[in-house]
């Protein structure tokens, strides 16, 4: 499994479009892929749209993203890199 | 892509016209039998000579049914017969799909004559012209108008006309089938023809098909015999446009429900909702949610919307 500390940096945060987007992308890969924030115990999969929701992410909230499975790598990397750019909004 | 085959512009031979008509009109062929069958009315308007006769014939449309009433004949028969033979023939006769007496008037001979040497199909009516042209005008406007059939099935759900597409084989009329044993009606299998009225689009089912389904493995069915009159309907207004697509075909899989998708024929715009598929899916639980889904949404109420907008507070207020 890997890890890695990502933190949501787009103005409007998780909001509904970009949690879209990120179950899309999720939703490519084969690993099982897992979004926990770190303030509290809020553990979401990655992709299912509810799921994602239910984390509230707002600008600034920090999450642990963690990824098992057989392309874990490139799962993982392609996670951060959609929260690293913003989702495309900045 | 389905399948179509699009006519924008279709006619209708006068010697159709003279049959399907008959119950209402009685049309009797007084001359130019020969031209029934190749004049075409391509028009939904209908036409009155008026000034034609007296020389003005730049208005006459290709196409229409010409209606000749008691003016056109009072004024043909005060003529003397020579110039009535010209006004007659001044007339542009190839451009005159057919001419239509009413009120059982008699035709001059010289208008019988000239019309059985120009295969113009010359018809009678006994009704009077205002019943004559708002029958034709109402039958002109289905018969003639735009129409495609496409490839798919239309279920008549909830009061909707909801039109299935998706490739063959991927289970439409399967879905259909379940669709009717739940309480729906079939309205057509595999060819739906749809007609626009006005802003509408009807679907209907070809004569041959109707009441008709596919089943791969039993063949032909007869939906009517096998489940009753209740589960087949003549003809619906298609409001939802559901495509099945093969899993990996999706490009986009749909997961807010807030985007609306739309299908057009013929300018007319319809909610369109796209649903893969793949085995455990159940299909017609899924189609009757989704039209279920519409008719909320048309009543107001976007569950997708609301939840969103929930969810917009609490990330946004943060």
């Amino acid at each position: 499994m890997l890890e890695s500390k990502i933190k949501v940096v787009n103005p409007l945060g998780l909001h509904a479009r970009a949690a879209a987007q990120l179950v899309r992308l999720a939703s490519g890969f084969k690993s099982r892929i897992k979004l926990r924030r770190i303030d509290n115990a809020v553990i979401a999969d990655a992709k299912s749209i509810l799921s994602v929701l239910t984390l509230a992410a707002s600008k600034g909230t920090r999450l642990k993203l963690e990824v098992e499975g057989e392309d874990e790598q490139e799962a993982l990397q392609a996670v951060e890199e959609i929260f690293v750019n913003g989702f495309d909004e900045i | 892509m389905p399948s179509s085959k699009e006519n924008e512009s279709p006619k209708i031979s006068v010697a159709d016209f003279v049959e399907k008509s008959f119950a209402k009109l009685g049309i009797e062929v007084l001359a130019g039998k020969k031209g029934l069958h190749k004049k075409q009315i391509a028009s939904k308007r209908i036409q009155k000579f008026g000034l034609a006769l007296a020389g003005f014939t730049h208005y006459i449309n290709e196409g229409r049914i010409q209606i000749v009433g008691q003016s056109e004949i009072s004024y043909l028969s005060q003529l003397e017969s020579a110039k009535r033979i010209e006004a007659i023939n001044n007339l542009d006769l190839e451009k005159i799909c057919c001419i239509l007496i009413t009120k059982k008037l008699v035709p001059p001979e010289e208008l019988l004559n000239i019309a059985d040497e120009r295969n113009l199909p010359i018809l009678r009516t006994a009704q009077v012209s205002s019943n004559a042209i708002s029958y034709i005008s109402s039958f002109l406007l289905e018969t003639l108008a735009p129409q495609i059939t496409l490839h798919g099935v239309l279920i008549g759900m909830y009061e909707l006309g909801v039109l299935l597409l998706g490739e063959s084989g991927i289970g439409k009329s399967e879905c259909a089938l379940d669709l009717i044993a739940r309480g729906h009606r079939l309205v057509a299998d595999d060819a739906v023809l749809i007609k626009k009225l006005g802003e509408n689009l009807e679907g209907f089912s070809p004569e041959l098909t109707r009441g008709h389904l596919e089943i791969r493995g039993l063949g032909i069915i007869n939906v009517r015999d096998l489940f009753g009159v209740s589960a087949v309907a003549s003809c619906k207004k298609i409001e939802l446009c559901i495509e099945f697509q093969k899993w990996q075909d999706v490009l986009e899989v749909e997961r807010l429900g807030l985007d609306r998708q739309e299908k057009e024929i013929f300018g007319v715009k319809i909610t369109k909702y796209i649903l893969p598929v793949s085995a455990g899916r159940n299909l017609s639980t899924l189609v009757e949610t989704a039209v279920r889904v519409h008719l909320l949404k048309v009543a107001g109420f976007d569950a997708a919307q609301k939840l969103i907008a929930k969810h917009s507070a609490i990330v946004g207020g943060q």
